[in-house]
């Protein structure tokens, strides 16, 4: 476990002090901004778009911190060689994977949540303290669909090439979107075919179940149960990808 | 406090062995071209053990096999055949690395850390408590001579530095059995000095330090025993004084001569070189030496000193590959001959 937290503590600090994160927040809070200026123009319905619209940037951000930082978190390391140094230590290879997995998500969590906090102070400003439960729900739920994602980055970067693990990683960002469409496409599908779109429905991450903003939109919480079962999904999930991913590493021949 | 001996994490209790630090059985290793399936037999199996407290080199030309036994060892690589120990424990398990330290070869660390956050960060992996690394990766910087860059992100490290944290590094937890991969590489004459009089003072402590090198002056300086390997082959091993005891064959004595000096038939073939007063006698065999002394000094001439010829480290290896074409070994072409002579 003290492997596990040592690794996962140098990923962060490795990570929030890379010049990616500095833009990637800037970015972010410049988005932020710019949806609070921008508001005025929506007919009305300004401080819902601008809270949607955060919501939305918030976990695009968080993709890219994602994509940038952790699909080359590993290969970089086979690469350069510090992973030698890693592992020349009494650590396992699944503790290295698991730090590297924590490291990110940690990365990524704390620069959801600082955008996050904005965020909340702008809806609690326009919308009322009423706002502040639904948006602090949503922000949460961004983190954790977030953090199932990196557990997917550090099983492709341990495996493949920084630019495949991008075009993998966002490519099942996207397509977890459409996981419950597939599924109701795979039922019109005959025999065999369907059977293999809705495998993959299974097999790709059901994001939709960490979107809150419908509920956010009309000021709602969301039921404990959905918390509790994107909760469970995403470290179900997660810990899955990350016994794959060391499946894989275990045999992986660090040249 | 020196900082060699100091550690404030808990001893783990290590199997007994028996006076053994490395025990390596049979270890090979081949590599598969992922395309043409065509292999390549990086080492055959090599088989050697390292006592306890020992400084042992391994020695070879570039791919020679030296470094991917290192690897073998550390667990970095799976062996393809054989097995090896490390301080009683099986090699490859994360415990057989419980007392380990290693330099790799051309270091490269985090570019965003200094080398204090990285130092603690390789203590914490040793299992040492957050408080108790830093005390000592501050002693370590002091001791590897980088604590006027201690703070300093290693991504503005020169190669130097960089060896010289990787040195840091692998010291950090006290570790009984070193590896250092090339530990001179890349650093100046002072640096080099400075490395030679650690290990010294690591022996001192009773530290097994296995080192690979090309500077055949500094294993010969610093080594109880080495191995030399040519094409994933062990072609020797043993210790420094078995090695070269063999020596040259020949003797050299050095003598005050009283008046003309001329030796009978005999001694036909020793070479006479006077200097400074002195005359220097060469025998191309050391056999007859004990006879000419006696003669020296039955003749009135005062002799000052015997000394056999011994081989230096150099010459054996220089032996070993005495055809240019075996320097730098090809393992390829060995595997190809072995699977031609099958």
């Amino acid at each position: 476990m003290s492997a596990i937290l040592a690794v996962a503590r140098g990923t962060f600090r490795e990570a929030v002090r890379d010049r990616v994160m500095f833009l990637v927040l800037g970015f972010g809070v410049l988005l932020l901004v710019m949806t609070r200026i921008l508001s005025p123009i929506a007919m009305g319905e300004g401080d819902r778009i601008t809270v949607d619209l955060g919501l939305s940037t918030i976990g695009l951000l968080g993709v890219v911190i994602v994509a940038l930082v952790g699909t080359g978190l590993v290969h970089k390391e086979l690469e350069r060689r510090t992973i030698h140094v890693v592992l020349s230590r009494p650590v396992s290879r699944a503790s290295y994977l698991i730090g590297k997995w924590a490291g990110l998500a940690g990365t990524m969590a704390a620069a959801v949540f600082a955008m996050g906090a904005i965020l909340v102070v702008v809806a609690a400003t326009m919308r009322g303290p009423e706002s502040i439960g639904p948006v602090a729900q949503a922000v949460f739920l961004i983190a954790l669909a977030n953090a199932l994602l990196a557990a997917l980055a550090v099983l492709f970067s341990s495996l493949s090439t920084p630019v495949l693990s991008v075009v993998y990683t966002l490519g099942l960002y996207a397509t977890g979107w459409w996981s419950s469409d597939l599924r109701d496409f795979a039922a019109q599908m005959p025999g065999a075919v369907g059977t293999l779109v809705r495998g993959i429905s299974y097999v790709i991450p059901n994001l939709d179940l960490f979107n809150l903003r419908p509920q956010v939109a009309h000021l709602q919480t969301a039921p404990t149960l959905q918390l509790a079962l994107a909760i469970g999904y995403a470290a179900a999930y997660a810990a899955a990808v990350l016994a794959l991913a060391v499946v894989a590493f275990e045999r992986r021949e660090l040249k | 406090m020196n900082v060699l001996n100091a550690s404030s994490q808990p001893v783990t209790p290590r199997p007994q062995t028996d006076h053994t630090a490395v025990r390596i059985k049979g270890l090979g290793k081949d590599f598969r071209h992922p395309w043409t399936r065509r292999v390549k037999t990086a080492v055959h199996s090599v088989t050697l053990d390292i006592p306890d407290g020992a400084v042992f080199g391994l020695l070879g030309p570039n791919g020679a096999g030296k470094t991917t036994t290192l690897r073998m060892l550390l667990g970095l690589l799976p062996p393809t055949r054989g097995e090896a120990f490390l301080l009683g424990r099986p090699a490859g398990t994360p415990e057989s690395r419980q007392d380990v330290g290693f330099l790799p070869e051309n270091p490269y660390f985090y570019d965003h850390l200094t080398a204090l956050e990285f130092l603690e960060f390789s203590g914490e992996l040793a299992g040492m408590g957050r408080g108790a690394a830093r005390t000592q990766a501050k002693e370590l910087v002091e001791r590897v001579g980088l604590a006027h860059a201690a703070k300093t992100r290693m991504r503005k490290y020169s190669k130097g530095m960089l060896q010289r944290a990787g040195l840091a590094h692998a010291l950090m937890g006290r570790p009984r059995l070193l590896f250092l991969d090339e530990p001179m590489s890349g650093l100046d004459p002072i640096g080099r000095r400075e490395v030679v009089d650690l290990i010294r003072e690591l022996k001192s402590t009773g530290t097994t330090v296995v080192f690979s090198s090309h500077i055949l002056h500094d294993v010969e300086v610093l080594c109880d025993r080495v191995a030399i390997l040519r094409a994933g082959r062990l072609l020797a091993s043993g210790t420094m004084d078995a090695l070269l005891e063999g020596g040259r064959g020949g003797a050299e004595i050095v003598l005050r001569p009283r008046g003309v000096l001329a030796l009978p038939p005999e001694f036909l073939g020793v070479t006479i070189e006077p200097f400074g007063g002195r005359v220097r006698l060469s025998l191309t065999d050391a056999s007859r030496a004990s006879a000419l002394v006696a003669w020296l000094a039955a003749h009135g001439h005062e002799v000052i000193a015997l000394t056999p010829e011994r081989q230096s480290l150099e010459d054996l290896f220089m032996d070993m590959f005495q055809d240019a074409h075996e320097v730098g070994g090809d393992p390829e072409r060995s595997a190809q001959d072995e699977r031609r002579q099958a």
